[in-house]
C-alpha cells in the first residue's frame, strides 16, 4: 500500500469536502450559498469577508467558503486555496460589461498550483433575469473548452428560482468524491 | 410546544453582547462516541486548572494548547485566558440558531452596530450603562462579555436539524490559523466537540460561519435530566490564533423555558 492509498484512505475515512466559491462581486456567490442551504435570500448584502458552512450532503461534509469578490478583496482570495476540493466559479450571467475581467479574473485561478487539483464548476447565475446570457454563450466567452488542466462543467441556474443548482452542486460532489475517495 | 429561545443575562453594552456560542445548540447534540473518550485526561484538567488559578498576567502569557481543551473532561473552573488576551480585536457580533426542517429561527442576538444600545432599554439604563463604559477599567466585571446564559423550551432536545451561525469581526490585522474549539457538557458528560479552523481572516472582514448538523437521539432518561437540571449543561468555546489561546467563552444553558412548576 503506497503513500498516496493511505492518505486517500483517510481523506474517505473522513470524507469531508472543501469547496471554494469565487467569482466577481454581485455575481450571487451568497446567495447560492444560502439557497442551497434553505436559507432565507431577501436580506443579502455585499460579503466584506468569507461566508462559510458546513453540511452533511449525501453522506460528506462538506465545508464551504464564499469569500467576498470585490476588487479589493480579490488578492486575499488566494489565502483560501489551501486543500480545496472543488471550486465553484459564479458567473453574473447578465453582466456582459464585465464578461471579460470574469474570464480574466477565472484563468488567474485556474493556473494557481494550489487549485490545480480542484474540479471547476462554472454556475451562469441570474438566468431568471431577462438579457442574461446562456451557458453556451458564456461558455464560449470564457473559453472554457480550451480547459485541460481541471474537470469543469458549465451550467446555467438561478439561485432566486433554486434551478438547476442542487444537481450541478450534485455534480460537483460527485466529480471530487470519484477523484479523491476511490482508491483505483 | 414550539421551541422558544432566549438570553437571560443582561446584553453587555460594551464587550461582546454576542458571547458567542456558536453552537449553543449542540447542549443537546449528545454523540455517544465523544461521550466515552471523557476519562481520558484527568492531569491536564488539573493542569489547566492550575494555570486558570494563577493571577492574571500569567494567564495572559497562558500556554493553554489546541490539544489541552480538547482533553478537557469537564467545564473549567476559571477561564484559560485574560479578557485582554484578544489582541486581534475578533469580535463576535451576531449569533443565530435555526431549525432546518421548518425554517424557523429559534435564537438570534446581534450585537448593534456601532455603539448603539438594544431597543427596549430605558434612558436611564442606557446612561448607567454609559457610565459604566466609562470606568470599566475600575469596576465593571472583566469577565462580562464572555458569559452567556441560556433559557430554551423542552423542545429544543427534539429538534432534527439544527444550523449555528457566528458572524464576527476582526480588526486592524490578519488574522492567521483561527481556530474555534467548542466543548458541551452535561455535568461531567461531553456531548459534543466543535473543532473548526476558519484559517485567514482578512483585516477589517466581517466572517459568518453556520455549522448545520443533526442531532442524535439523546436517551430520554439523559433528556429528562437535562431539562430538570437547568444550567447543569454548560459550554467552553475556545478561540486559538497561531495556536495560541486569544479568547475563552462560557455558557450555560436551562430547557425548562415555558414549563409551569
Amino acid at each position: 500500500m503506497g503513500f498516496l492509498t493511505v492518505l486517500k484512505k483517510m481523506r474517505q475515512k473522513e470524507k469531508e469536502m472543501r469547496i471554494l466559491l469565487l467569482g466577481l462581486d454581485n455575481a450571487g456567490k451568497t446567495t447560492i450559498l444560502k439557497r442551497f442551504n434553505g436559507e432565507p435570500i431577501d436580506e443579502i448584502s455585499p460579503t466584506l469577508g468569507f461566508n462559510i458552512k458546513t453540511l452533511e450532503h449525501n453522506g460528506y461534509t462538506l465545508n464551504m467558503w464564499d469569500v467576498g469578490g470585490q476588487r479589493s478583496l480579490r488578492s486575499y482570495w488566494r489565502n483560501y486555496f489551501e486543500c480545496t476540493d472543488g471550486l465553484v466559479w459564479v458567473v453574473d450571467s447578465a453582466d456582459r460589461m464585465r464578461m471579460e475581467s470574469c474570464k480574466q479574473e477565472m484563468q488567474i485561478l485556474l493556473q494557481e498550483e494550489r487549485l490545480a487539483g480542484a474540479t471547476l464548476l462554472v454556475l451562469c447565475n441570474k438566468q431568471d433575469l431577462p438579457g442574461a446570457l446562456n451557458s453556451n454563450e458564456i461558455k464560449e466567452i470564457l473559453c472554457l473548452d480550451d480547459i485541460t488542466t481541471h474537470h469543469w462543467l458549465v451550467v446555467g441556474v438561478s439561485a432566486v428560482t433554486g434551478e438547476k443548482l442542487l444537481s450541478s452542486m450534485d455534480w460537483l460532489i460527485d466529480d471530487i468524491a470519484k477523484r479523491i475517495f476511490t482508491l483505483d | 410546544m414550539s421551541v422558544v429561545g432566549k438570553q437571560l443575562n443582561p446584553v453587555q453594552t460594551n464587550s461582546a453582547a454576542v458571547a458567542a456560542n456558536s453552537t449553543a445548540a449542540a447542549v443537546a447534540a449528545g454523540s455517544s462516541s465523544e461521550v466515552n473518550n471523557a476519562n481520558a485526561a484527568a492531569a491536564v484538567v488539573a493542569a489547566a486548572a492550575a494555570a486558570a488559578a494563577g493571577d492574571a498576567k500569567r494567564k495572559e502569557e497562558s500556554n493553554v494548547t489546541p490539544e489541552d481543551v480538547l482533553r478537557l473532561n469537564k467545564i473549567t473552573d476559571d477561564y484559560l485566558c485574560s479578557a485582554n488576551a484578544n489582541v486581534f480585536e475578533i469580535d463576535f457580533t451576531r449569533f443565530k440558531i435555526r431549525d432546518l426542517e421548518s425554517g424557523a429561527v429559534l435564537f438570534e442576538i446581534a450585537k448593534p452596530p456601532s455603539e448603539q444600545f438594544p431597543d427596549g432599554l430605558s434612558v436611564e439604563d442606557t446612561m448607567l450603562a454609559a457610565a459604566e463604559d466609562l470606568t470599566l477599567d475600575d469596576t465593571a466585571d472583566p469577565n462580562a462579555g464572555r458569559y452567556v446564559r441560556y433559557q430554551f423550551t423542552p423542545a429544543f432536545l427534539n429538534l432534527k436539524t439544527v444550523g449555528a451561525t457566528v458572524e464576527f469581526t476582526v480588526g486592524s490585522q490578519p488574522v492567521n490559523n483561527f481556530r474555534m474549539i467548542e466543548r458541551h457538557f452535561f455535568r461531567d458528560r461531553l456531548l459534543k466537540t466543535f473543532d473548526f479552523e476558519f484559517g485567514y481572516c482578512i483585516p477589517y472582514s466581517k466572517n459568518t460561519c453556520e455549522h448545520i448538523y443533526e442531532f442524535p437521539n439523546l436517551p430520554p432518561d439523559l433528556v429528562a435530566e437535562m431539562i430538570s437540571s437547568p444550567f447543569e449543561t454548560r459550554s467552553d468555546s475556545f478561540y486559538f490564533v497561531e495556536n495560541r489561546l486569544v479568547m475563552h467563552n462560557k455558557a450555560d444553558y436551562a430547557y425548562d423555558g415555558g414549563i409551569i412548576v
